[in-house]
């Protein structure tokens, strides 16, 4: 029972680890940030499901953990009275990208608006349904569509080559 | 019939960065740990009931402290006041009369969802509560009152439904 349990989260972890951290970084300053959050919230996570029936539901702990982190830190930052900072902190995911085709795509998803970006990342990478993005993310599905929709739209758009 | 066919399928083909080779390894220590002690919770449970019975505590010592000292000026104070009832029956006695309780939220927060061990790990959302109550005494013979005010944080799970 211990070890079918054991092999199944490394199963799963393997399967979502590198999407899960990608999702992650939407509220973290650093690749190693969006880690700790990931393992927060998996063990938090796994604790208490040991499936992944409920997908929607890591990725709200995901997200509920991430954003723990962030008011946390934001607390730090306020008693350090930290000089430099940026109004929208625009954090970029990172992909395995093995050419130059890839980097600029990559490029293009990094430079979609937040909302739109978590949906796609959601949508392509981690393979939700409108409906599981919707209840990760406390937003209706219409919402989570139109912003796909509209994420999708800006990526084609950027992607043309400029005369 | 879809427009966007071919830019899903190039995004699908850019991979998400691997995770750091320990991050499964700090994953499965912490499952382990958190197997090893049963109630290594999620829930900041003790450290919010202990602020709240500590604000608790501190505002009925105040009271205590405010109603001996009105006592004591209006020289109508018992020498021993043993309990809380005492208190109140000596309050009465005096002709001191409650004659208010209210109670103010100057402050809400989302905390996100945390999963209870004691709800078969559903999740429930933590919102967070920062009030200020305040009692007030009036004694009509002499026209004197009393006025109480202490902070008081609450923390409240509400159960959340998926689907």
């Amino acid at each position: 029972m211990e070890v079918a349990s054991h092999e199944d989260w490394q199963i799963c972890f393997a399967q979502l680890g590198p999407a899960l951290v990608l999702f992650a970084r939407r509220w973290t300053q650093s690749r190693a940030d969006a880690e700790d959050v990931v393992q927060e919230a998996f063990v938090r996570f796994w604790r208490h499901q040991h499936s992944l029936e409920n997908r929607a539901l890591l990725y709200a702990t995901v997200r509920s953990a991430a954003l723990d982190r962030l008011r946390r830190d934001q607390r730090r930052q306020r008693r350090e009275v930290i000089a430099a900072r940026d109004d929208e902190t625009h954090y970029e995911p990172e992909f395995a990208s093995d050419n130059e085709s890839e980097e600029l795509l990559a490029a293009a998803v990094a430079r979609l608006p937040n909302e739109q970006r978590e949906v796609v990342i959601l949508k392509i990478w981690n393979e939700l349904t409108f409906a599981e993005i919707a209840q990760a993310l406390e937003i209706s599905q219409n919402t989570a569509a139109s912003r796909y929709r509209y994420a999708l739209n800006a990526l084609k758009k950027n992607l043309q080559p400029h005369e | 019939m879809n427009d966007f066919s071919e830019l899903e399928a190039d995004l699908k083909k850019l991979r998400p960065a691997p995770v750091s080779q320990d991050l499964a390894q700090r994953i499965e220590a912490e499952l382990q740990r958190a197997n090893s002690v049963a109630t290594a919770g999620v829930l900041p449970a003790r450290r919010v009931r202990s602020s709240h019975w500590q604000s608790f505590g501190l505002g009925c010592a105040g009271l205590a402290a405010l109603v001996v000292i009105a006592f004591t000026y209006f020289d109508q104070a018992p020498q021993n006041v043993a309990t809380s009832e005492a208190k109140s029956s000596a309050a009465r006695a005096s002709g001191f009369q409650p004659v208010g309780l209210t109670q103010t939220v100057y402050s809400s927060h989302d905390e996100g969802l945390v999963f209870s061990p004691n709800d078969a790990g559903n999740p429930r959302r933590r919102l967070r509560y920062e009030t200020r109550e305040t009692m007030r005494w009036h004694n009509a013979a002499t026209g004197a009152s009393v006025r109480v005010s202490y902070p008081v944080e609450q923390v409240v799970l509400t159960p959340v439904s998926f689907q």
